[in-house]
């Protein structure tokens, strides 16, 4: 059985304290890995990430993050990224990785993602240059996570995202503004290359748990979400998994 | 900043979202008489007072009602099997 701490919106700040730091001491005992779904700092500033990079330098476990659009808000992303990476944290953009534990691989596919809306009203790349640009993002991390979780070669595969795949798991939200939580794009490239669980944050006022429409679980892990410092959640244990007449029930 | 009655929830809304010290999108912002309301999640008590310094900064002369709420961030208690 595999062990997985999740969670996302730390929104690490100056000056604020750690939400994560005074699980640290017990987190390696109760997960084998720890993905982070997104919006790590608040601002992105190098000065926010360094406290989580701290933070995070002392865990005994691997940990694998994408960042969020909060990270991106001091256009300093790659620096956000090169401190994490320094402090042994693995971040995803349309790549994959794959950490070995008890003898079992588990790959981990990672990409932001990006915005758009869900089936029957998502947005389309036509008109503006700004509407091609804002869907055509989406369409290219998309593009960028089913490759990486093709490339997987392991018993279990993650994907791992900031924005929502699905429209259950943002149910509490406004409807409004759906279209900046999610796409269903980034679900289809999941449906597609296949996954084992999918984990994203973002959407603070949304529920847990939700499935793909081809049957894979969904867990919004953003913090005011779950309202712990993460949850667990296992593979291997055979539970969760859908029958065939389930999966078909979901896909009607 | 713009005070016209119609717009004024959202203008703060803005101004404090893009305040580095706040930086809170998931805020709600009501304005009834000279009080403005301040609703929604937070991560910690150390935000939660720093929205009310902020906010007393941009509305001088209006009551600000800090009435966000704390996020508890505690161990979880169990574990999911989800394959």
């Amino acid at each position: 059985m595999i062990r997985i701490a999740a969670v996302g919106d730390l929104h690490y700040g100056v000056g604020s304290p750690s939400i994560l730091r005074p699980s640290l001491e017990h987190l390696p005992d109760r997960a084998d890995l720890l993905v982070l779904a997104g919006d790590l700092t608040r601002c992105g500033g190098t000065d926010e990430i360094k406290i989580l990079a701290g933070d995070l330098r002392q865990l005994r476990i691997p940990v694998i993050a994408v960042l969020g659009n909060h990270d991106y808000q001091a256009d300093k992303e790659d620096e956000v990224r090169k401190v994490l990476e320094d402090a042994g944290t693995r971040v995803l953009e349309g790549e994959a990785t794959t950490v070995q534990i008890n003898g079992t691989r588990v790959g981990v596919a990672g990409t932001k993602g990006f915005g758009g809306g869900f089936r029957g009203a998502h947005g389309t790349d036509f008109g503006e240059p700004e509407m091609k640009a804002f869907v055509g993002h989406t369409k290219k991390l998309a593009t960028g996570l089913e490759h990486a979780l093709r490339g997987l070669d392991v018993d279990f595969k993650i994907a791992l995202l900031h924005y929502s795949p699905i429209e259950a798991t943002l149910e509490g939200e406004r409807l409004e503004i759906y279209p900046f939580l999610g796409s269903y794009l980034l679900a289809e490239a999941i449906d597609n290359a296949g996954a084992d669980i999918v984990f994203h944050g973002h959407a603070h006022h949304g529920s847990e748990k939700g499935r793909t429409p081809a049957g894979i679980p969904v867990r919004n892990v953003a913090q005011p979400v779950i309202r712990h410092a993460y949850n667990v959640y296992t593979l291997g244990t055979g539970e969760g998994i859908l029958t065939a007449e389930e999966a078909r029930a979901i896909r009607a | 900043m713009s005070e016209r009655r119609d717009y004024f929830p959202e203008t703060i809304r803005d101004k404090l979202i893009h305040d580095p010290r706040v930086a809170e999108q998931d805020l709600r912002v009501e304005v009834v008489e000279s009080r403005v309301v301040l609703g929604g999640n937070v991560a910690t008590s150390e935000i939660q007072a720093m929205i009310s310094t902020v906010a007393r900064e941009l509305l001088p002369g209006y009551q600000i009602l800090n009435e966000t709420t704390v996020v508890p961030a505690t161990e979880p208690e169990g574990e999911e099997p989800v394959a």
